[in-house]
């Protein structure tokens, strides 16, 4: 013990405020735990990335600029509405408003399970041990846990030669928080965030260029889920630049090549988005004898124990970086912890991308469940069989449900087109349930809505065995 | 062409589900109506079902070892021959009837095969041949065990391995109560690989040398072993029993059977002293009724029964079957013989139907074949008692402070002392003992 040192004893520490650690926090809470929570930025931040920064501020400007988009959409109908603007400034005024209420019902939460919110940086010293130090004048804290859950997230990855500089070179966060709308944008990176923030920047009014260097968008998701938002991109006038590295940014100008050629973009702002990167570099792990993998990630078993008395969840863990992925995790951590079985074992990670249209998975596509064997059969309705789909103006995407014959059990459901993102959680209860098409067929869902292409897609399913099309129920009046 | 899916149907009041012995068919085989697809076990009986239809075997709904639900799929039929609708409420459509959940609540409508409507085939598009098979095989990587979140939670707090347990919903899905049931059972200590399949699972092909083993086969318990397991661990657990020892001195029953015996066998009836114990007892629960009664203790309720219906213990090379002599106090002395041999006949065979073993309200059961001489007779709930005879065999007695040789009957009777006293069953004991040394008084028995 250093001389000076006064450690305080905490039953179970958590470090880390985004979804994943605050779950965790208030599970353990439930559980008869003394919980204290070190969150860089206290109870101002909690919520994390995907609160502060990441999917609500997110959603908020996809709402708006689809808003802004649809209203011109809708001309087509009859609708009017003159010339339409989005304030920028005001957005961001109103995105703010709607995260502080949002944080401050967590602070809550957290407040009423008594939960001890610690603002600073966490690191260990020793196994058993650890210091919270804060970005002011505190003096370090020196703790000492029974039990820790570490929730420490990820941070955007940057792109070597083009660093960012928070004006002209933005990440994603900055991105969020635009005063005023670029004339132009390069988004570099084709992935989800990449994605999202390009179609809502191009709705709203900016060119938009798309920057990706492999030969794809959207990697890890199946290519057949692509097309309706490659054709919406084209009719947004965002261009998509797939293969092409980007070599240098000098202000106003982009350098990219695909193989040889050189392409030179004139842009007023860089947008970065091409990953993240765990946080567990500057944790102290070496200090409890835990070395993270050549990508970050920490090993953890399916309890979500790293080793004796440490847990680990959320984006320092594999698996995909989702909020929700985060959230469950925790609640496995945190019953682990406290003695009892758990394990995190869910037969799919739903995925959703807030795209036009929005693309959402959950389970095997098609080719992936043939590629571990199964013999599938796949069911599949377009968007122009819905006669709701029709009357939102909506005519671009699908619904697919992929069933393993031997079992006859839905494995895989994915949906493109409006809402595609809250239509996916029942997929993902027929994929947990171990549902069969006729359950889904025999479930009554309400007309006329976009609920009902799951069970049509059942239905079709259930036609194309029997070589026959019928009308499908969202397609009746 | 229409898939059929024919349900396991209620052969008899009571029964809940049955065993699947033998499958005649398979998927792809061609078979005609009323053509044996396959026998199963029910509670006493070995029942063949035959088909309803012309047509083809498109899928069986279980293995031979396998025990369904009465109204779940048993054989999933194609056919092109108009099926017969099922029972259905009016305005029950034919398209929503098709996709209605099995009705095991509803004897009397999954005692018909319910049909699919022809344009909405309910069963799964593309549904494999054999659902077992394909499943039983070595499984894709990407294939998870077939069971809810929440019971997947429930296994991990049991420390159950899912793989290991078998499911009995469709397509092998595993539910909670099949968890449940797999935690509390003693895995046996042999490895199996298939821990219900329906074969014996024979240890060893060739006697070998070497150290005896302590289990030398696992047998799975089955069929009517499992039904009698299941019933006397129930009246073991449940009933109360208090067991009456008595000698009867059976000079005059020895003479009335000697006196009625060639009259009856002229008629071609074989006579035993079994009618006429059966009488005997028939006529004492008329004096007695509280002997032919149940209790319910979940309703609190004391049923005092309006027929008297004699369960006859019969031994069998699969275990004790118990047929009933219904309304026994009915019938003629030769009536009752001849009934009698029939029963037990059916019952040796095994083509004893459960309407035949139902409904009993007594039972007589017998010791002494193997030289015993007397034994605690088991109640069968719900009845409330159960009269067990011995052997007729000279012993000596005192008559009049002289020892005599005398046939004697050794008879036991065990009562449930939750419905019935000491006094009730000697009360009832002395009445049979009554009859039983002086079966003239039968003759006004009613």
């Amino acid at each position: 013990v250093v001389v000076g040192e006064v450690a305080e004893g905490v039953d179970l520490l958590v470090v880390g405020g985004g979804p994943g650690g605050y779950s965790a926090a208030l599970r353990a809470a439930q559980l008869g735990r003394s919980v204290m929570l070190v969150n860089r930025s206290g109870e101002a931040g909690v919520g994390g990335v995907c609160l502060q920064v990441g999917c609500i501020p997110s959603k908020a400007m996809i709402e708006v600029a689809d808003a802004a988009h649809r209203a011109e959409a809708l001309s087509v109908a009859g609708l009017t509405v003159g010339e339409v603007s989005v304030d920028l400034a005001r957005f961001q005024a109103w995105k703010d408003d709607t995260v502080a209420g949002l944080t401050s019902g967590v602070v809550g939460l957290l407040r009423r399970a008594g939960v001890e919110v610690v603002p600073g940086d966490f690191r260990f010293t020793r196994p058993g041990s650890g210091v919270v130090q804060s970005a002011d004048d505190r003096p370090p804290r020196h703790l000492q846990y029974t039990d820790v859950i570490l929730a420490t997230g990820s941070r955007p990855l940057e792109l070597p030669g083009l660093p960012r500089d928070g004006t002209s070179v933005l990440d994603s966060t900055d991105a969020l928080a635009l005063q005023r709308l670029p004339a132009s944008v390069a988004v570099v990176g084709g992935g989800y965030i990449g994605l999202e923030l390009g179609t809502a920047l191009a709705k709203l009014g900016s060119r938009v260029t798309i920057v990706e260097a492999l030969d794809r968008l959207l990697p890890g998701v199946d290519a057949g889920l692509l097309r309706p938002v490659r054709q919406r991109l084209k009719a947004l006038g965002a261009e998509v630049l797939l293969g092409h590295r980007v070599q240098g940014f000098e202000p106003g100008r982009l350098t990219a090549t695909a193989h040889d050629e050189t392409v030179e973009l004139d842009v007023e702002k860089v947008i970065v988005a091409i990953g993240r990167k765990p946080n567990t570099d500057d944790i102290g792990l070496s200090k409890i004898g835990i070395t993270p993998g050549a990508t970050g990630l920490l090993e953890v078993g399916k309890d979500r124990i790293a080793v004796p008395h440490v847990a680990a969840i959320g984006d320092i863990t594999p698996g995909p970086a989702l909020a929700h992925k985060a959230t469950a995790e925790a609640e496995v951590a945190a019953e682990a912890l406290c003695g009892r079985a758990a394990a995190f074992d869910p037969a799919t990670v739903p995925a959703v991308v807030f795209s036009d249209p929005e693309i959402a998975v959950a389970g095997y596509a098609p080719d992936e469940a043939k590629t571990l064997g199964m013999d599938v059969a796949v069911g599949r309705l377009p968007l122009t069989a819905s006669g709701r789909a029709a009357t939102m103006n909506a005519a671009d995407g699908f619904t697919q449900l992929v069933v393993d014959r031997a079992t006859d059990a839905v494995v895989g459901v994915q949906i493109v087109g409006p809402h595609a993102s809250e239509l996916i959680a029942e997929g993902v209860l027929a994929i947990e349930m171990a549902a069969s098409p006729q359950d889904l067929l025999a479930s009554i869902h309400p007309h006329p809505t976009l609920s009902e292409m799951l069970s049509d897609a059942a239905r079709d399913l259930r036609h194309r065995a029997a070589g026959a099309t019928v009308p499908t129920a969202s397609q009746a009046s | 062409m229409s898939e059929l899916e024919f349900r396991l149907p209620d052969v008899g009041e009571g029964l809940s589900e049955a065993e699947i012995v033998e499958w005649h068919v398979e998927p792809g085989s061609a078979v005609k109506r009323d053509q044996v697809l396959v026998d199963v076990e029910t509670d006493k009986s070995l029942v063949e079902l035959p088909s309803p239809v012309n047509g083809t075997v498109v899928r069986l709904g279980g293995d031979a070892g396998d025990v369904l639900e009465v109204g779940a799929v048993l054989v999933v039929l194609e056919t092109d021959e108009p099926v017969r609708a099922s029972s259905r409420e009016p305005g029950d459509g034919a398209a929503s009837a098709s996709l209605a959940p099995p009705t095991p609540a509803a004897p009397a409508a999954a005692a018909t095969p319910v049909e699919e409507a022809p344009e909405a085939p309910a069963d799964a598009p593309d549904a494999p041949e054999d659902t077992r098979a394909a499943v039983d095989g070595a499984a894709p990587p990407g294939r998870r065990v077939l069971a809810s979140p929440a019971t997947r939670k429930l296994a991990l707090e049991l420390g159950v391995d899912l793989s290991a347990v078998w499911g009995s919903g469709p397509g092998g899905r595993i539910s909670k109560d099949d968890v449940t049931s797999f935690a509390q059972e003693p895995q046996a200590p042999a490895p199996s690989a298939e821990p219900r399949s329906g074969a014996p699972m024979a240890v060893d092909e060739q006697p070998r040398p070497g150290p005896r083993r302590l289990v030398d086969e696992v047998v799975p318990l089955r069929g009517l072993r499992r039904q009698i397991a299941k019933s006397m661990t129930r009246s073991w657990r449940d009933v109360p029993h208090i067991t009456d020892f008595r000698e009867v001195d059976a000079t005059g029953l020895v003479a009335a059977r000697a006196r009625l015996r060639p009259r009856l066998e002229r008629e071609g009836v074989a006579f035993t002293y079994l009618p006429l114990l059966v009488k005997a007892v028939v006529a004492s629960l008329g004096g007695h009724p509280k002997l032919n009664a149940s209790v319910d203790m979940d309703a609190e309720t004391i049923s005092y029964h309006g027929r008297r219906n004699i369960g006859l213990a019969t031994t069998t090379d699969a275990g004790l079957i118990v047929p009933v002599l219904k309304d026994a106090d009915t019938l003629s002395l030769s009536e009752m013989a001849r009934q009698i041999d029939l029963l037990a006949d059916a019952a040796r065979s095994r083509t004893v139907t459960t309407d035949q073993t139902s409904e009993g309200t007594f039972t007589i059961t017998n010791f002494g074949t193997f030289g015993g001489w007397i034994g605690t007779p088991i109640i069968r709930p719900p009845e409330a008692a159960i009269a067990g005879f011995g052997r007729i065999r000279d012993a000596v007695v005192a008559v009049d402070g002289v020892p005599v040789v005398r046939p004697t009957l050794p008879v036991s009777v065990s009562a449930d002392h939750r419905l019935l006293d000491g006094n009730d069953l000697g009360g009832f004991l002395t009445t049979l003992i009554e009859y039983l040394t002086d079966p003239v008084l039968l003759l006004e028995a009613s």
